[in-house]
């Protein structure tokens, strides 16, 4: 490959050298920036630059539950509750314990009459913890599991205690994974959705979704995704008028 | 298969019915009966439950009246799989002078019954325009309603618009009826549906017209009715209507331009000048379009009175309300159905759901609603609500329900509250969301707390936060199957350990089971009492070796002198004096080449050798 005349010889392997080391670093810098600067927009009352700006931190991958909370608080100031909705959640997602994001969460949901899936009993009952502490215990209770096999003598006992508890919390992790606030989670977005019992928009309607409600998608089909729906009911939405939580 | 036998039912059916058919049925009826000089009117004689022709008359001698045969339809039905036709005998009756003529009964054979058809009596009058000095060129037109001043004789079609109050609230729904008129005697050909336009309020969609035949001022109409209601939509004073309309009717035809001859005796209104005369099979009638309008109704509206009821969401009429609540024990957070139905006359366009009287410790949901009418327009009928709410804690009772309503009767708002709905909440309360730090996120929890709507969001965060770039579940990251290669390596250093550990325990074994064997052999030899004294001194020394490895694992047995010996066994000195001289003893014969000194040994000497040898221990 011919190295153009303006990167010559050890000047194209500085170059190299600094898109490889030093773009992470510039790149943090100028999303830090981004997100200061979307601060300060938004503290002005421009809320739609602060989205923008907002938006660019997230479009670069690098995510955090403050961005996405603010970028929530931004969309709220500029009456789009259903993204609002839609950023708390994402924030909730990041960190369960964002006090913040769970407070104008419930503040949001009141403004649009949100429709909320309930979750299972036992999602009820495994609401103490989330998949990721569930699954770092899976994974404990599964090595300890197998040093006391070596340790100890009694190993029929204590293999299957162990592995009893290792399944227990890997099924736990996978059932919040899949369940009301797992990762086929999403929000709508749009005003007017309503969901039909089949893929047309002359379909009969089966529920009214008020921006912010939850669906789980199970199945997606051109325009049209099968939704679990609030209220234990199923049916097809547009596709555009949801987006999944997680990103 | 089926299908024939479908048809072959079918027609046997049909047979029957025919077969058991009522009898023939005559009747006779004026489309007019009054009527004036100069128009003509129908004579329709209608025979029922008949397939055979009928013979009937060709014309009716009635003096002052010119009565032709114009034609026959028959028609037939089928209701139920029961069929009946019926022929209808059509006569054009010309009045040739004003007076009351009766027109006899006649007598009509059907098959082999003679049926009577009942005596009818027509009213001429006068001509209006004989007087006036012509027939002149009227055009069919709309006119105003009856009563409006005209005079009747000239409407032949009419609108107006009927309006029971003439004041009213802001939103207050008002009956409207709506009537359209043309004289019996015109053939209406085509009237689009009336629209009632007007500013300052909404109109709901117009009923399907009813379709009725009325005298009105001694005129025979087919009257059109339509239903519809109003609303007005700010106060002021307003005026509904008018309504104008454009239909297309058949009237009679009439030749224009006839003169009036000198000697004409019926003074330019001669009968026979109707083209029906001249072309009695060239059609009788005419279309014309012609324009009916209403006049218009006034409306004052006045704006609703102040002190409306913070329910109250615009709801105006006169309403009654009952509520009931399933399941009625849940846990906290558990969704409760209130289904409550309003009923009553109103606008019910404009009602909300009832609210809870008190929200406080409860999550609403947004509320369903179908409305079910008893009436053309949705004036009076009943809506029901489905509110969904969940207890945020343990409660006992679901607050009554509230409902607020203008009454426009009584001028003053009312309050429907229902009883409150006792119920059961187990399980504990949800935790309101705790904000810790900031003083505003304080605000928060403890409004949240209280129960009350937090009125604002909180604050924005100034810093990122921890960085990730991925919302993939822990187990579906790569960095959490790469944790894993430490526990893995602490097991598999554990399972080294383990092994190198039984490997070397079994081989300590092996070497205590040789040790043994050759300790056990050796003390045989010595109890035999057959050895030499050289083999003798040497296998005990060498026992002694032996016993002192396999009590001390690290010791090799060759290593072994009787200091050792004496120590691992904590000989007592004197013991220990002779464990010295068993080892020099055979060190000295197996050295000192003194033959295999057999005369140095007593059997006292052997014994003593042989106790302290199996004193070890």
């Amino acid at each position: 490959m011919k190295v153009p005349a303006i990167f010559p010889g050890a000047a194209w392997r500085a170059f190299l050298f600094g898109l490889l080391v030093l773009s992470p670093a510039v790149n943090a810098a100028t999303n830090d920036d981004l997100f200061a600067k979307a601060n300060t927009e938004f503290n002005a009352g421009n809320f739609k630059a602060a989205i923008t700006d907002y938006g660019a931190v997230v479009q670069s991958g690098e995510w955090s539950a403050n961005l996405f909370y603010n970028l929530g608080n931004a969309y709220f100031r500029d009456s789009d509750f259903g993204r609002a909705i839609l950023n708390y959640e994402r924030a909730l997602q990041l960190d369960r314990n964002h006090p913040e994001a769970d407070a104008n969460l419930r503040i949001a949901r009141d403004q649009t009459h949100a429709l909320e899936l309930a979750p299972t009993p036992l999602e009820k009952y495994l609401n103490f913890a989330g998949a990721k502490s569930f699954a770092i215990l899976a994974a404990i209770l599964f090595w300890g599991t197998i040093i006391l096999l070596i340790l100890r003598r009694r190993k029929v006992l204590w293999m299957t205690i162990g592995l009893l508890l290792t399944a227990s919390c890997g099924l736990a992790a996978y059932k919040l994974e899949s369940g009301t606030r797992g990762q086929d989670v999403a929000i709508v977005v749009e005003g007017n959705v309503e969901a039909r019992v089949a893929t047309a928009d002359s379909a009969k309607s089966v529920l009214a979704l008020p921006p912010g409600s939850e669906v789980v998608i199970l199945q997606e089909r051109g325009d049209w995704s099968y939704a679990a729906l609030p209220n234990d009911l199923r049916g097809w939405i547009s596709t555009k008028a949801v987006e999944k939580v997680r990103l | 298969m089926f299908r024939r036998i479908l048809l072959l039912g079918f027609l046997t059916t049909a047979a029957c019915e025919i077969g058991l058919a009522d009898p023939p049925r005559i009747t006779a009826v004026l489309t007019s009966s009054e009527v004036v000089v100069g128009e003509t009117v129908q004579l329709e004689i209608q025979i029922d439950n008949t397939r055979a022709s009928a013979i009937t008359p060709r014309a009716i001698d009635v003096p002052g009246l010119q009565i032709h045969y114009t034609g026959e339809s028959t028609q037939m039905t089928m209701r139920n799989l029961s069929v009946s036709s019926s022929i209808t005998y059509s006569y054009t009756i010309l009045p040739e002078k004003s007076g009351t003529f009766k027109i006899p009964s006649q007598t009509i054979r059907v098959g082999k019954d003679n049926l009577q058809t009942p005596e009818l009596t027509l009213r001429v009058g006068d001509s209006p325009r004989a007087t006036a000095g012509g027939r002149g060129n009227r055009t069919p037109s709309g006119s105003a309603p009856a009563g409006s001043g005209q005079n009747a004789d000239e409407k032949i079609a009419f609108a107006e618009l009927l309006v029971p109050k003439k004041s009213a609230y802001v939103g207050e729904i008002i009956p409207v009826v709506l009537r359209i008129g043309f004289k019996s005697r015109t053939q209406l050909r085509e009237l689009a549906v009336p629209q009632i336009n007007g500013q300052g309020y909404t109109v709901q969609k117009l009923s399907e017209g009813e379709k009725n035949l009325e005298t009105i001022d001694g005129q025979s109409y087919v009257v059109f009715t339509y239903k519809t209601a109003i609303s007005a939509a700010r106060p002021g004073d307003f005026q509904i209507g008018p309504v104008e309309e454009k239909a297309n009717v058949l009237v009679t035809r009439r030749s224009p331009g006839v003169r009036r001859r000198p000697f004409d005796p019926f003074n330019g209104e001669d009968p026979f000048s109707d083209p029906f005369f001249s072309m009695p099979f060239a059609g009788l009638m005419e279309q014309h379009e012609i324009n009916i309008k209403s006049d218009p109704v006034p409306l004052e509206v006045k704006p609703l009175p102040a002190g409306a009821p913070a329910s109250f969401s615009g709801a105006i009429g006169s309403f009654t309300m009952t509520a009931e609540a399933n399941p009625k024990r849940v846990q906290v957070g558990d969704p409760i159905t209130i289904k409550a139905a309003i009923a009553g006359r109103g606008n019910f366009d404009r009602m909300n759901a009832p609210e809870l009287s008190d929200e406080r410790g409860w999550h609403k949901y947004p509320p369903s609603s179908n409305f079910k009418q008893d009436d053309d327009v949705g004036i009076s009928g009943t809506k029901s609500f489905e509110l969904v709410v969940s207890p945020n804690e343990k409660l006992a009772t679901i607050p009554p329900l509230v409902f607020s309503y203008f009454d426009p009767a009584k001028d003053r708002y009312i309050t429907l509250q229902s009883d409150a709905m006792p119920i059961t909440v187990e399980g504990n309360a949800q935790s309101a969301p705790s904000v810790a730090g900031a003083a505003t996120g304080a605000a928060a929890a403890s409004n949240l707390a209280g129960g009350q709507k937090p009125q604002d969001i909180l604050h924005q965060i100034s810093e990122p936060g921890n960085i990730v770039d991925t919302f993939a579940p822990l187990y579906a990251r790569p960095g959490f199957w790469l944790a894993q290669l430490f526990p893995l390596t602490l097991v598999l250093g554990l399972l080294g350990w383990k092994v190198r550990n039984v490997r070397a325990s079994n081989r300590a074994a092996l070497r205590a089971a040789r040790l043994q064997h050759e300790k056990d052999e050796l003390l045989r030899k010595l109890r035999r009492n057959r050895l030499a004294p050289r083999d003798y001194f040497s296998d005990a020394s060498r026992v002694v070796q032996l016993k002192t490895a396999l009590k001390e694992n690290n010791i090799e047995p060759a290593t072994v002198d009787a200091e050792t010996a004496a120590r691992v066994f904590s000989l007592d000195p004197e013991q220990s004096e002779r464990m010295r001289r068993l080892f020099a003893k055979s060190d000295e014969l197996r050295y000192s080449g003194g033959g295999s000194g057999d005369g140095a040994l007593t059997s006292n000497g052997r014994r003593e050798a042989l106790e302290l040898i199996e004193s070890l221990s």
